[in-house]
C-alpha cells in the first residue's frame, strides 16, 4: 500500500514511543477505555450489524503513550525565513508535555492547546515534506495562509538533530479556520482544504490506481452499506475517485470512517462542551469530560482497528490485530496518555468565540422574531441554539429502545441521508447543529452543500438543475438541495431579516 | 382520519335493537308498531345531540415570547344539556390530534409524535362532563375529565350558553399544564401552559 510503503522509514527514525506505566498525573483521571464503557458509548450504526467493535481494554492500554515534541510552523515556500530550512535541521528534539508541571486549571489548558496542535502523525498520512515545499500544493489546493505565509493545519515536528517530519492529523487541521483577515480562529469549523491536499499528493506521487483505490477503500469503505456506494466509487477508477477529492470544499473533509461522497463539514469546537453528542450523526454521546477524551482517542485514528461486523477497513483480521505486534498505521501504534487526553478536552471545553462583529440592529432584532414566529426556537433552542438532540435521516426508522437510550427528535428534516445511512460512522440519525457563531462558520449543513446562510432560504436550491453552492458530488452538474425547508415561503425582506439576526448569534 | 365518534351516537340505537331483539322478532313489527318506534326515538335523538362543530378547537401557547395559535379541527361534541336540570346534563368530546394544525407542517408531524400526542398509541383526546354549577345568567362552570394521551385528569372549564329556540350555542375557554399530560418536556422557551378554547 502507499501509505504503507512511506511509513516504515519516519517509524524507524522515531522508534516507538516510550512506554510509561504511569498514565495518571496527581489529579483523578479516570480511565477512558474500559471495555465495558466503550460497548455503549457510541451509538450503533445504522445497520446495527455493523456497530463498530473496538479494540479492548487490554489492547488499548498496551500501546505505548505519544511523546509530544516541539512542533514549529510551516511557510509557504516563498515566504519561508531566510535560512528557516536549515535552522529546524540543527535543532535538537524538545519534549515539551510534562504533566507533572500541570497544576493550575489554566497550566492544563495550556498544555492542552499544545496537543490540540500536536500532529499524531508523521508518516505522510495525508501530506508529506514534498509537498509542502512545492509552491503548487498552495496553488493547487486554494490553501488558506496567514499573513505571515505559514499553513497552520500542519506542523514540523523535530525529533532530533535532521529529524523534521512533517506532521499531520492534530486536532488543529480539522478544527482551525483561517479567518478573512488573515487572522486564526482555533476550534472553529476548520478551512483545511484536506481532500484537494489528499487529491494533489496522490496525484503528484504518481500512485496507481490500485493505490488510489486502496487508501480510498481503508479510508471510506463501507461495504456492508447496502448498494455499496464506495464501492462503485472505487471502481470508477482513479481519475474519478480523484475527481471526487477535489470536489470537496474548505470547510467540510473526508474524515476516515465518513465519505467524500457524502462529506461532513468539519465541525465546530466552541461551544462544543455544551453539546450532548460528538459527529453530524451523533455518534459518541457527550455525557461528561471523560467522553469527550474517549471521542479524542478514538477519533484521531483508532477507529481504523475498529471491526464493522467481521469488517476492518485497513484489512485486519481479529487474530492480527490481537497477536501482540504493532499495528503500523498512522494514529493506531501509540496513544495519547489520560493526562494528555484531559488536557485536550479542558482546552477544547475553553475556547470561547471571537467578538461577532454583527451586532444587534432593528434588522436584526425583526428577524429575531421571525426566528420565534417559523418555530425554529423548536429545535434552535436558545441559549445553546440547539435541544442537543438526534433526529432520524430519512430511511432510517428509530427502534423503540432508542427512545429510552437516546435524545430523539422523532422527525425526519429530510437533508441527504447519505452520510449518515452509508459510512462507517453513520448512525440513522442527525445532530440537531447548534447556530451559534454561524457568523464565523461555513459552507453549511451537515454536507457543507451551501456556500451562504442566504442559500438555505433560496427556493431554487430545491429543484434538480440547482448548482450546490458548497459542495456538489463530483460526478454531477447539478444537485437539488433538500430539506430543512423552512423559511422559504418568507419574502426577500424577512429573509435578509431572518439572516441579519442569524449572524447575531 | 375521521375519529367516529358517531359510535357514542348510535349507542341508543344499539341498545334499542337489542332491546328489541330480545323481546320481539323484528320481522313480526307492523308499519303502525315501526312508525311508534321510529317517533319514539326522536325526542332520546333530540336530547342526545352529536354535533361536528364548524369551528376547530383553538388553542394557544407562548413560544419564544411569541403566541402560536393551533387548532385541532376534527373533532365532535355530544351535548345533553339542560340549563335547568344541570344534575342531569351531559357534554361529552372528542378530538383527534392528527387534525392539528399550527402553521407549520413540520411541527405539526412533531406535535403528532410520541413526544406529544403520540397518535398512535392515543388517537384521540376525549372530554366528558362530571358536573355544572351555573354561574350567572347563561355562564356555567362545568368539572371535566379529560383525557390526553393516558393521563386522565379534571378539568374545571367556565362556559357560556347562548340559546335561540332548540339551538344551543357553548363558548369556553381553559388552560392546562401541558406537562402534566406528557405533552413535550420542560422547555425553556415554550410555555407550560397552553389556553384552549372551543365553541360549537
Amino acid at each position: 500500500m502507499w501509505l504503507y510503503g512511506c511509513m516504515l522509514l519516519p517509524l524507524l527514525a522515531f522508534g516507538l514511543s516510550k512506554q510509561s506505566a504511569v498514565y495518571f498525573s496527581v489529579l483523578d483521571i479516570p480511565r477512558i477505555w474500559t471495555d465495558e464503557a466503550m460497548k455503549d458509548w457510541e451509538l450503533p450504526n445504522s445497520n446495527p450489524a455493523y456497530s463498530a467493535q473496538p479494540v479492548t481494554e487490554e489492547f488499548y492500554y498496551n500501546l505505548p503513550e505519544r511523546v509530544i515534541y516541539k512542533t514549529y510552523p510551516v511557510y509557504h515556500p516563498d515566504q519561508e525565513p531566510e535560512g528557516y530550512w536549515e535552522w529546524l535541521h540543527g535543532l535538537e528534539a524538545e519534549i515539551v508535555f510534562d504533566e507533572s508541571k500541570l497544576i493550575t486549571e489554566e497550566d492544563w489548558i495550556k498544555a492542552g492547546e499544545l496537543l490540540f496542535d500536536y500532529p499524531i502523525d508523521t508518516l505522510g498520512a495525508i501530506i508529506n515534506t514534498q509537498h509542502v515545499r512545492n509552491p503548487d500544493f498552495y496553488s493547487s489546493t486554494g490553501m488558506p495562509l496567514t499573513p505571515e505565509g505559514i499553513m497552520p493545519f500542519a506542523q514540523w515536528v523535530v525529533a532530533g538533530k535532521g529529524k523534521v517530519y512533517l506532521g499531520n492529523l492534530s486536532c488543529a487541521m480539522c478544527h482551525t479556520r483561517v479567518m478573512e483577515d488573515g487572522s486564526l480562529l482555533k476550534g472553529a469549523q476548520g478551512n483545511w482544504p484536506g481532500d484537494k491536499a489528499f487529491a494533489f499528493a496522490l496525484e503528484s506521487d504518481g500512485v496507481s490506481e490500485r493505490g488510489v483505490q486502496g487508501i480510498t477503500n481503508i479510508l471510506f469503505g463501507s461495504a456492508f452499506v447496502e448498494g455499496n456506494p464506495h464501492g462503485k466509487l472505487l471502481a470508477s477508477g482513479r481519475e474519478s475517485i480523484l475527481e471526487a477529492y477535489k470536489a470537496v470544499p474548505e470547510g467540510a473533509f473526508g474524515r476516515q470512517g465518513t465519505s467524500i461522497l457524502y462529506p461532513p463539514q468539519a465541525p465546530n469546537l466552541i461551544g462544543v462542551k455544551d453539546r450532548k453528542y460528538f459527529d453530524h450523526g451523533g455518534l459518541g454521546q457527550h455525557r461528561s469530560i471523560v467522553d469527550m477524551m474517549r471521542y479524542i482517542a478514538m477519533n484521531q485514528a483508532l477507529d481504523f482497528l475498529n471491526f464493522y461486523g467481521e469488517y476492518n477497513s485497513i484489512g485486519l483480521t481479529k487474530e492480527r490485530l490481537n497477536i501482540g505486534d504493532p499495528i503500523i498505521f498512522p494514529g493506531t501504534y501509540d496513544r495519547h496518555s489520560e493526562a494528555q487526553l484531559y488536557a485536550i478536552a479542558k482546552y477544547v471545553y475553553s475556547l470561547t468565540p471571537p467578538e461577532n462583529p454583527y451586532k444587534p440592529s432593528t434588522v436584526s432584532e425583526r428577524g429575531k422574531i421571525i426566528f420565534a414566529e417559523q418555530g425554529c426556537v423548536t429545535c434552535h433552542t436558545p441559549p445553546l441554539f440547539t435541544n442537543n438532540k438526534l433526529t432520524p435521516a430519512d430511511g432510517f426508522e428509530v427502534p423503540d429502545e432508542h427512545f429510552d437510550k437516546y435524545d430523539i427528535f422523532d422527525i425526519s428534516v429530510g437533508t441527504d441521508p447519505g452520510y449518515t445511512l452509508n459510512t462507517r460512522r453513520g448512525t440513522g440519525y442527525y445532530k440537531v447543529p447548534s447556530l451559534l457563531g454561524l457568523w464565523y462558520r461555513g459552507p453549511f449543513l451537515h454536507d457543507a452543500s451551501l456556500a451562504k446562510l442566504e442559500d438555505l432560504f433560496d427556493p431554487a436550491r430545491l429543484r434538480d438543475d440547482y448548482v450546490p453552492t458548497g459542495f456538489k458530488p463530483h460526478d454531477v452538474k447539478t444537485k437539488a438541495v433538500k430539506g430543512h425547508e423552512f423559511g422559504m415561503e418568507l419574502n426577500e425582506g424577512d429573509r435578509k431579516a431572518l439572516v441579519a439576526y442569524l449572524l447575531t448569534l | 382520519m375521521d375519529i367516529g365518534y358517531l359510535d357514542i351516537v348510535v349507542a341508543p340505537w344499539r341498545s334499542l335493537r337489542i332491546l328489541c331483539a330480545r323481546c320481539v322478532n323484528p320481522t313480526l313489527i307492523n308499519k303502525k308498531n315501526r312508525l311508534f318506534l321510529v317517533f319514539a326515538l326522536v325526542p332520546f335523538l333530540l336530547i342526545a345531540q352529536s354535533v361536528k362543530p364548524e369551528s376547530p378547537i383553538q388553542f394557544k401557547i407562548k413560544n419564544a415570547g411569541i403566541t402560536v395559535d393551533g387548532t385541532i379541527s376534527d373533532w365532535e361534541v355530544e351535548v345533553d344539556f339542560d340549563p335547568k336540570k344541570l344534575s342531569q346534563s351531559i357534554i361529552r368530546g372528542k378530538a383527534n390530534p392528527e387534525s392539528i394544525q399550527t402553521g407549520i407542517k413540520l411541527r405539526d408531524k412533531h406535535l403528532q409524535g410520541r413526544e406529544y400526542f403520540h397518535i398512535q398509541k392515543f388517537p384521540f383526546i376525549s372530554l366528558e362532563s362530571k358536573s355544572f354549577q351555573p354561574r350567572g345568567k347563561n355562564a356555567f362552570v362545568g368539572i371535566f375529565e379529560l383525557q390526553i394521551r393516558d393521563v386522565k385528569m379534571e378539568v374545571e372549564i367556565p362556559f357560556t350558553l347562548s340559546q335561540t329556540g332548540r339551538q344551543q350555542k357553548f363558548k369556553g375557554e381553559f388552560i392546562i399544564d401541558r406537562l402534566d399530560f406528557g405533552l413535550g418536556e420542560k422547555s425553556l422557551v415554550l410555555s407550560d401552559e397552553v389556553r384552549i378554547f372551543v365553541e360549537f
